[in-house]
């Protein structure tokens, strides 16, 4: 372990990098601030996150918690200085419509509510037509789709009290028109907008098998000093294609994609997602050990 | 799967009309840009939740693995939403969940609202009972029934 030592912001202080426009202030993506080695929060696995050792922080799905209501396992990791992160599944940020000011509203609330020092959302649409999808779907890499979703990142920014974070997603299909790859697209939304990074290794893994895109080019081209932290998940391979489904071991390809982030920079937060068949607390305690060698590795 | 479309959904002219736009990058509006991408996404998501035709240049068979990767996701969260639903189905829940989501055209807005429909779909076709009416007259009901 190198210098991913968790500094949460005291309960009350303004968090690191908290501006309004939500860009981070110079030296480093979250300025100076180091989230550690964390895991997705899950109600199913809520004693299991608070037991678990070298927890440095968390993140919480958005959707699931009321601000003003919050889970009393949230309280408690709160009260030992646990940074929390807000983090997003409904805006539809890559969507054809501006982002609902409801939805931005409860993030931004999330965030005020747990003091976190950012919050994320994911590079997706979620919606079409009127009709939800009920996923993260991939966005077309066009210049007309780049700047439709530039306003909409713009306007979630102004909306939100903290840094945004914006996530790469998995795919199982590829738009027919693309222009540009995914780390040439992100770059000059981050260039544009001056939104964080939050790079899912194990989306990049899944790109790879499923859309032949090069992983490691990927993170070649991205601009990973904007990067903020770093999702690790497991899935499953069926019939050649993978699907990422946060319910196993992460695969040794996807520590080794962190293994090469963290050669390239050093990550402000490693975090673990897992939903759904939940393992036992000492398989949980194993892959965030897996996690932390690989970072160790670089 | 059924072919007709979702109502919202755009023709496939309207998406070769907006496609063919794309060349012209600059005059366009961001209002037209926004325009564009919303008949896409609409066909996209018509596709892989209201079994609509995949849209042009599209790889129809991915589409597929994907709008059968999001009915499995669905019934994992209205297994767990509905556990009773998901126990009278049994061993048929995938077969059953899997005809109840293609005969919607549009699924429900929400996880909740789709367990609760999954499992008034099931009491429809007699696999699940009606649950026990609660109300304290209930007694004299079904005694006036029975009588």
């Amino acid at each position: 372990m190198n210098g991913l030592v968790a500094h949460a912001p005291a309960p009350g202080a303004t968090p690191t990098g908290a501006t309004p426009s939500g860009a981070a202030p110079a030296g480093g993506a979250l300025g100076g601030l180091r989230l550690g080695v964390g895991i997705g929060w899950r109600a199913e696995i809520d004693l299991t996150v608070e037991r678990l050792e070298d927890v440095d922080f968390v993140e919480v799905v958005a959707e699931n918690i009321r601000p003003g209501r919050l889970p009393e396992s949230i309280r408690i990791l709160r009260e030992r200085r646990v940074p929390v992160v807000p983090h997003g599944v409904s805006l539809g940020i890559g969507g054809a419509e501006a982002p609902d000011a409801g939805r931005l509203a409860h993030l931004a609330a999330c965030a005020e509510a747990l003091r976190a020092p950012l919050a994320s959302e994911h590079l997706a649409f979620v919606r079409g037509g009127g009709v939800e999808a009920g996923h993260l779907l991939p966005v077309p890499r066009t210049r007309e789709a780049l700047d439709v979703i530039t306003d909409n990142v713009r306007r979630a920014m102004d909306a939100l009290p903290v840094p945004l974070a914006l996530e790469n997603v998995a795919a199982i299909f590829g738009w027919p028109d693309d222009e540009l790859t995914e780390g040439e697209f992100l770059g000059e939304l981050v260039e544009r907008t001056g939104v964080l990074l939050l790079i899912d290794v194990a989306n990049l893994y899944t790109n790879q098998v499923n859309l032949g895109l090069d992983a490691v080019e990927t993170l070649d081209t991205l601009p990973l000093e904007r990067l903020a932290y770093v999702h690790v998940a497991g899935g499953h391979e069926h019939g050649g294609i993978w699907h990422d489904t946060h319910t196993a071991a992460a695969p040794q390809e996807v520590l080794d994609l962190l293994t090469a982030l963290c050669a390239r920079v050093t990550p402000p937060g490693v975090l673990l997602e897992w939903d759904d068949d939940y393992p036992s607390d000492a398989a949980l305690a194993t892959e965030l050990g897996r996690i932390r060698t690989a970072i160790a590795d670089a | 799967m059924p072919s007709e479309r979702a109502p919202s959904t755009p023709s496939a002219d309207d998406l070769r009309n907006g496609r063919g736009d794309e060349g012209t990058p600059g005059d366009a509006g961001a209002g037209d840009a926004r325009g564009r991408l919303a008949g896409v996404q609409a066909a996209l998501v018509a596709a892989l939740v209201a079994g609509a035709e995949a849209p042009g240049g599209f790889d129809a068979d991915r589409l597929r693995i994907q709008a059968a990767s999001l009915v499995a996701k669905r019934r994992s969260v209205v297994a767990r939403l509905r556990p009773d639903a998901a126990a009278a189905a049994g061993s048929e829940l995938a077969a059953d969940f899997a005809r109840y989501a293609a005969e919607r055209t549009t699924p429900p807005p929400g996880y909740r609202a789709d367990a609760d429909d999954f499992a008034a779909w099931l009491r429809a076709r007699g696999k699940m009972p009606e649950p026990p009416d609660r109300r304290w007259f209930a007694p004299l009901l079904r005694w006036l029934k029975t009588s």
